[in-house]
C-alpha cells in the first residue's frame, strides 16, 4: 500500500507540474475572454421580456447572454437562476449570492450562451 | 470453535461498519446527481472531481474519529491495533481521493477552454477556498508522509509530533467545504458534514482534552527490575483508583520525570507483564529507542500516568477453554508472562504449548520465572527455540513440538519478520486464518 500510495503522490505532483508548465509554455493566453466581434444589440427593456425559464436571458458585465437552455445544466435548483432571468445579473454571477466568485471556469462556459450586449435606448 | 469464529466476524463487521458509514455522505451525493451529471466529458470529469472530494473528506473524518483511543471503544473492534489499521487504511484511502480531487476539477475545468485547468488549481490569492482546499491537502501530505514512509522511515517522536498536524488538516478541510459548499444537495450538506465533523473533533478533544484529566491514572514507580541489560521490568503502585484491565492488554505510560534523558511527558505502549488480580501494575520496557532508553535508568519514587487498558490478544485471558499455541520473540514475551502470572494466579490450567523464539539463552528473557510458572499451570509446556543453534523457526519444529497444531488457537507477537515467518508456517500446517491471532507492537 506504501508503494501505491508513494506512486499516487508522484502522479499528483507530476500532473499539478505539466498543468503549470504548459500554462507558462502557452503564453499566458488570456482566459475566457470573449472575442472583440460585433454583437448585436439589446436594450434592457427588451433583456426583461425574457425573465423566464422558458426564456431567459441576463446581463453580465454589459454583455447579453440566452441561458435557456443552460439551466438545467447549472447546479443549484432552477429557482437560484431564475430569479435573475431578464434583469441585470453580474452580481449574481460574482458572489453567488455567498460572497463567492464563480470558477474561471464557469465564466469560460458561459460564451456558448453570449448573443449580444447591451446598447441605450 | 463457533464462538470463536463469530466473534472474529463481529470484529470485521464492526470495521467494515466503519467504512460504510461514507456511505451516508455518498448516499446524499447520488440524490443530488442528474442527467446533465453525465452529459458531456467535462461534466462526468467534475461530478468524479466533487465525489472525490466528498468520499475522501468523508474517510478523513472517519479516520480522525477513530484516533480517539477510548479505552474499551477497542474491544468490538478487535483490539487497538486493528482499530488503528482501519484509521490507516481510511487515512490512505482520504489522500489517494483528495489528490485525484483537484485534478479532476482542473481536467474538467480545461474542457471549456485553454488554461482553465491552471487557473481552476491555482486562482488568485483572494479565492480562499480553493486555497484552503490546498493548505489542507498540503497539510496532509506533511503529515501522512513520514506515516506511509515516502521519504523514509521516521523517528517515532517526530512522527507523532508531525501527525498533529492532522488536527489542523480536518479544521482546514471543513473549512474549504463550508466555503464551497452545496458539496451534498440541499439540507443534506450540513447536516451530514456536522454529523462527521462531530465524530472526528469529538475524538480529538476526547484525546488531547479529557483523556488527560479523566482517561490517565496515577502511578508511581515502585519498584524497578532488570531482567536484561537491556530490559527493565517497573512495578508501578496506583496513587488513586487502580486500572481494570486484562491479562494481555496494554497502557500508554507517560513518566514525568525531569531527570530523564529522554521522554519527560511523552507517553508510548507498553503491554502490562502483571496479573490483573496483583495490585500493582508491571510492565517490560525493552530499550528499543530513546524514550524506553532513557526508561532503563528511571527510578523509584518517579511519577507516571497510565492510560488503557487497550487490545484484545487473548480471547479467553482468565482461562484456556481449547488448546492453545503460544510463539513469542525477543520482548513480544510480555503478554504471554502476563497470561501465564494470571493462569498461576488463578491456580487454573489448560493445554498450552509454549514456543519461546531467542536468540541464545543468554538473551532468554524471564526464562526461569516462565519455567517455574508452566511447572504450576498443568498442562502447559514451554519449549525454548534458540535461533543460533536451530536457525528460523521451522514448519518441522512446530509440527515436532505442537502435533495437533491445527487443532489449536495461536497467539503470536513478536517481531514482524518473524510474525510473518510463524503466520506463513501456520497457513502451511493448515492453521484456519480465525484461529490465528497476532499482536503487533511495532504500531507504525
Amino acid at each position: 500500500m506504501k508503494k501505491t500510495l508513494f506512486a499516487l503522490f508522484v502522479a499528483f505532483w507530476a500532473s499539478v507540474a505539466t498543468i503549470a508548465a504548459l500554462q507558462a509554455l502557452s503564453n499566458g493566453l488570456a482566459v475566457g475572454t470573449p472575442d472583440d466581434e460585433a454583437l448585436p444589440g439589446f436594450t434592457m427593456a427588451e433583456v426583461a421580456e425574457h425573465d423566464s425559464l422558458d426564456s431567459c436571458w441576463k446581463v453580465i458585465e454589459g454583455k447579453v447572454y440566452d441561458f435557456t437552455d443552460y439551466i438545467p445544466r447549472h447546479p443549484t435548483p432552477p429557482r437560484v437562476m431564475e430569479v435573475w432571468c431578464g434583469r441585470e445579473a453580474t452580481e449574481a454571477m460574482r458572489t453567488k449570492g455567498i460572497g463567492r466568485d464563480h470558477s474561471p471556469a464557469a465564466w469560460a462556459m458561459m460564451r456558448p450562451y453570449l448573443i449580444g450586449e447591451v446598447v441605450e435606448e | 470453535m463457533l464462538q470463536a469464529a463469530s466473534k472474529l466476524l463481529r470484529a470485521r463487521v464492526a470495521r467494515l461498519l466503519v467504512w460504510a458509514l461514507a456511505l451516508i455522505p455518498l448516499a446524499a451525493f447520488a440524490l443530488g446527481l442528474r442527467a446533465a451529471d453525465f452529459q458531456d466529458l467535462a461534466a462526468v470529469l467534475n461530478m468524479l472531481g466533487r465525489l472525490t472530494g466528498v468520499l475522501g473528506l468523508a474517510f478523513l473524518l472517519l479516520s480522525a474519529a477513530l484516533s480517539a483511543r477510548v479505552p474499551g471503544f477497542d474491544i468490538p473492534f478487535g483490539g487497538l491495533t486493528r482499530l488503528w489499521h482501519t484509521h490507516h487504511l481510511l487515512g490512505a484511502a482520504a489522500l489517494a481521493l483528495l489528490m485525484a480531487h483537484p485534478l479532476l476539477l482542473a481536467f474538467s475545468a480545461q474542457v471549456h477552454g485553454e488554461g482553465l485547468a491552471f487557473a481552476t488549481l491555482f486562482p488568485p490569492l483572494s479565492d480562499i477556498a480553493t486555497w484552503s482546499g490546498w493548505v489542507a491537502l498540503l497539510m496532509m501530505m506533511i503529515f501522512l508522509a513520514p506515516t506511509f514512509s515516502f521519504f523514509g522511515k521516521p523517528d517515532y517522536e517526530r512522527w507523532k509530533r508531525l501527525h498533529k498536524v492532522a488536527v489542523l488538516a480536518v479544521v482546514i478541510s471543513l473549512v474549504h467545504t463550508a466555503l464551497f459548499s452545496r458539496s451534498l444537495p440541499y439540507w443534506t450538506d450540513l447536516i451530514v458534514w456536522t454529523l462527521f465533523a462531530g465524530m472526528a473533533l469529538g475524538a480529538v478533544l476526547w484525546r488531547f482534552v479529557f483523556s488527560r484529566r479523566v482517561g490517565r491514572l496515577p502511578y508511581t514507580v515502585a519498584d524497578v527490575r532488570r531482567p536484561a541489560n537491556n530490559v527493565v521490568e517497573l512495578t508501578l503502585e496506583p496513587r488513586r483508583r487502580p486500572l481494570k484491565y486484562k491479562a494481555g492488554n496494554f497502557v500508554y505510560m507517560t513518566p514525568f520525570d525531569h531527570d530523564l534523558e529522554n521522554g519527560h511527558g511523552e507517553e508510548h505502549p507498553y503491554t502490562l507483564s502483571s496479573s490483573p488480580l496483583e495490585s500493582n501494575l508491571r510492565m517490560a520496557i525493552k530499550d528499543l529507542g530513546n524514550a524506553s532508553r532513557a526508561l532503563q535508568s528511571i527510578k523509584t519514587g518517579a511519577r507516571v500516568t497510565v492510560e488503557g487498558p487497550y487490545g484484545r490478544f487473548f480471547k479467553t485471558p482468565d482461562r484456556v477453554d481449547k488448546p492453545e499455541l503460544w510463539v513469542s520473540g525477543g520482548i513480544g514475551v510480555t503478554p504471554f508472562l502476563a497470561r501465564m502470572r494470571h493462569l498461576a494466579a488463578l491456580e487454573a490450567g489448560g493445554d498450552i504449548r509454549f514456543i519461546y523464539c531467542v536468540q541464545d539463552e543468554a538473551r532468554a528473557l524471564y526464562l526461569l520465572e516462565l519455567q517455574a510458572l508452566a511447572g504450576r499451570i498443568p498442562g502447559c509446556k514451554l519449549v525454548p527455540h534458540y535461533f543460533y543453534r536451530e536457525g528460523p523457526l521451522s514448519q518441522t519444529f512446530l509440527r515436532e513440538n505442537c502435533g495437533d497444531i491445527d487443532q489449536r488457537e495461536a497467539y503470536i507477537c513478536g517481531p514482524q519478520p518473524l510474525n510473518r515467518l510463524v503466520q506463513a508456517h501456520l497457513r502451511a500446517l493448515s492453521v484456519p486464518r480465525r484461529a490465528i491471532h497476532t499482536e503487533e507492537f511495532e504500531l507504525l
